[in-house]
């Protein structure tokens, strides 16, 4: 019996290799243990690779570039149920990453994780590669592949605005890649609706080397609900509380996430060029308030979301003018800004822009080109591979130009088309990479916040804040205050950040959510739109159990406890100046009480908790 | 106790309200009379706007920070000195 009550019982699984497409059942099974959205793709990656090592290939071996490699598109029974708050997301994730030779993961908002269960589906499984460039249409349950050698070269902007007139009708959306996917630049991302991307870990690269420009959804289906009335009830409960609390009522709709830029950099904490500070001297101004001010032409929410944290913006003259764009956001921010000490807002402004047109994520690349500005002003780069490229720190122009370089691998583009693991291994420095498991980290130093450091140590796709975001509790004092100086307790919190952020990933809707909602309301909209009777015991353990299996992958590709750690800069360098002066991350002593409380062993999940997780390998 | 001159910075909302970044601020060295003689400047609401009367302590969602460091993680005895640097946030967030 097709599953639905959360669920449109459908996945969509296409071979590029062989042009075939098949509608597989979504698995009541697999939904009940994992949900849906990035669990239900960790738990299909998994199968994949069981079934390549049953045909002897190890996992290691796997081309993260190759036909091999695999690409989930994935919703929850959250996704796209009118009234389950901020529910416009999906999640996308690969057996490997090109940038980080681990598992690729990133979620995206906008419409159309919403879009494709009304066209039909759960998910879309993507294996192979196809010989020319094609597109999957889906319309109203109906999939097609299609010849894309004419959208091939073809912006993100150009693309999404041709494909949608294209296909048409009712609720149409396109994800697709730019130059930067087509290119295979390692931090190229999959932009759905023009400014929103799944951004990390280079599933744009992943996208392009298969082939696939785009995937573009349509239709009418209704999510079914299980108990609607119920549903009603709580789901108006839960609405009211985001209305009513501080931050995703007001502070988020106002500023967006850039309003960050100013507080962690008060804390001490705001990474400044390639993170030998943590103390931005311009942070005012590339900060929200700045932004509002100059740049804001008015709010975008997402599908079904009653924040609006989404940011339309403009610059109105000069050499970055732009007549309208999205973003940029706090981490885009950081990292086009304050990594690279660029101060001049619309440089930032434009180089996110470029991002988006391109199809780049922008906190590997803002964080890569920094690498390459220490690299060079530390003289280990030749002038020769530079080719004019003046890339000093605080140079506006050098940043907005290495943004179109990098998606083209033009000149200097091709090295840092790598990202900066890769970038600063060719110039021999690889301590210079501000970066966790080939991932590069988002924009808080964990020497002023000591949890997120544990959490960017053991997060699974690498240097990531939205694994399990601390800054909540050690900055914002959300759902609680706790010192972002001190070491107790940080375990157990990023524990319960990463288990919970993997439920919201599967559910899927938005992390911010959490600012106002409790893992209780969680088991309560899942129960009333699936029926079943979860229990916040149950939601946790389900995110336990995705966090635990993910890890089992990763573990395979050779990832393990010498992997969780974190540059030694943050390490051993003492944090120079502002509040956290003197400060280095205490890592051994965070992740020994880690390890106890995940059950495991060298950043291997022990047999004991597989079991206990009923994880059977 | 002698009077301390702290600068105050406002941030986001409050920034908006009060139409000012930062302002210079005498007080007694205490977070009650530097809110209070804040307020002389910016007018009544500020007061209100920072501090719970009720509970005699800086309101809980605000995020008020001496020199980078909140408050909240400063524990009871806290001095405002001369030159301190006082920012203040409402509830704000991110990722």
């Amino acid at each position: 019996m097709r599953l639905k009550n959360g669920y449109m019982g459908k996945i969509l699984r296409a071979d590029l290799s062989t042009g075939t497409l098949k509608v597989e059942p979504t698995s009541e099974d697999v939904a009940k243990k994992y949900l849906g959205g990035k669990g239900y793709a960790v738990y299909l990656l998994y199968q994949y690779l069981k079934e390549y090592e049953s045909k002897g290939v190890p996992p290691a071996e796997i081309d993260p570039l190759g036909p091999e490699n695999m690409l989930i598109f994935a919703t929850g029974p959250g996704t796209g149920v009118p009234g389950f708050p901020s529910s416009g997301r999906y999640h996308v994730m690969a057996l490997r990453s090109p940038l980080t030779g681990s598992i690729g993961s990133g979620n995206s908002g906008g419409e159309w994780g919403p879009f494709l269960k009304f066209s039909g589906f759960d998910a879309v499984v993507v294996e192979g590669a196809s010989d020319k460039p094609v597109y999957i249409a889906i319309v109203d349950g109906e999939a097609e592949l299609r010849d894309a050698s004419a959208l091939w070269g073809k912006n993100v902007f150009d693309t999404t605005r041709i494909l949608k007139k294209k296909v048409g009708g009712e609720n149409t959306s396109v994800a697709c890649i730019g130059p930067a996917g087509e290119n295979s630049a390692h931090m190229a991302c999959i932009v759905n609706d023009e400014h929103r991307a799944a951004g990390r870990t280079g599933l744009g690269a992943v996208m392009g080397s298969k082939k696939l420009k785009a995937i573009v959804v349509s239709g009418s289906e209704k999510v079914p609900v299980a108990e609607p009335d119920k549903f009603r009830e709580i789901s108006k409960r839960c609405l009211d509380a985001m209305r009513k609390n501080t931050v995703t009522g007001e502070g988020l709709p106002t500023y967006g996430t850039a309003v960050l830029v100013n507080i962690i950099n008060t804390a001490g904490g705001l990474p400044y060029k390639n993170w030998q500070t943590g103390v931005n001297p311009d942070a005012e101004k590339i900060s929200g308030e700045t932004l509002a001010g100059t740049y804001l032409t008015q709010r975008r929410a997402c599908w079904g979301c009653i924040v609006g944290c989404g940011r339309v913006t403009s610059v109105k003259s000069g050499p970055f003018q732009i007549l309208a764009s999205e973003g940029p956001e706090y981490e885009s921010v950081w990292a086009l800004g304050s990594s690279t000490a660029v101060k001049d807002l619309d440089a930032v402004v434009k180089a996110n822009h470029y991002c988006d047109e391109l199809g780049l994520d922008p906190i590997t690349l803002g964080s890569t080109i920094a690498a390459a500005m220490e690299l060079n002003e530390r003289g280990y780069i030749p002038e020769e591979d530079l080719q004019g490229l003046d890339l000093k720190f605080g140079n506006a122009a050098a940043l907005v130009e290495s943004v179109w370089r990098t998606a083209y691998k033009a000149g200097f583009g091709k090295y840092l088309a790598l990202g900066s693991k890769k970038l600063c291994e060719v110039y021999g420095h690889p301590e210079l990479s501000m970066s966790v498991k080939g991932l590069e980290m988002p924009a808080y130093d964990p020497r002023a916040i000591k949890g997120i450091g544990l959490n960017y140590a053991t997060a699974n796709r690498g240097g990531c804040h939205v694994t399990g975001y601390t800054v909540s509790p050690e900055i914002l004092g959300i759902p609680e205050k706790i010192d972002p100086l001190k070491l107790e307790g940080k375990a157990k919190w990023v524990k319960i950040f990463q288990d919970f952020t993997c439920v919201v990933n599967s559910t899927v809707n938005c992390l911010f959510t959490t600012f106002a909602l409790s893992i209780k309301d969680y088991a309560e909209l899942l129960s009333a739109v699936t029926g079943w009777n979860l229990t916040e015991d149950d939601i946790l353990k389900i995110g336990e159990r995705i966090y635990n299996l993910e890890r089992v992958i990763i573990n395979r590709y050779g990832f393990d406890g010498k992997d969780d750690t974190l540059p030694e800069r943050l390490i051993k360098e003492k944090m120079p100046e502002g509040p956290a002066k003197g400060q280095v991350v205490e890592l051994e002593k965070m992740k020994g009480e880690y390890y106890k409380l995940r059950g495991w062993i060298n950043g291997k999940p022990s047999p004991e908790k597989l079991k206990e997780l009923d994880i059977k390998l | 106790m002698a009077g301390v001159s702290a600068k105050i910075m406002l941030f986001a909302t409050l920034r908006k309200k009060y139409g000012v970044k930062d302002l210079n601020v005498e007080c007694d060295g205490t977070i009650f009379n530097l809110i209070e003689n804040a307020s002389k400047i910016l007018g009544g609401s500020f007061f209100d706007d920072v501090y719970d009367k009720n509970q005699g302590k800086v309101r809980e969602n605000i995020i008020f920070m001496i020199n980078g460091r909140n408050i909240k993680d400063l524990g009871e005895k806290i001095e405002i000195k001369d030159n301190d640097v006082i920012a203040i946030f409402p509830p704000i967030a991110g990722g």
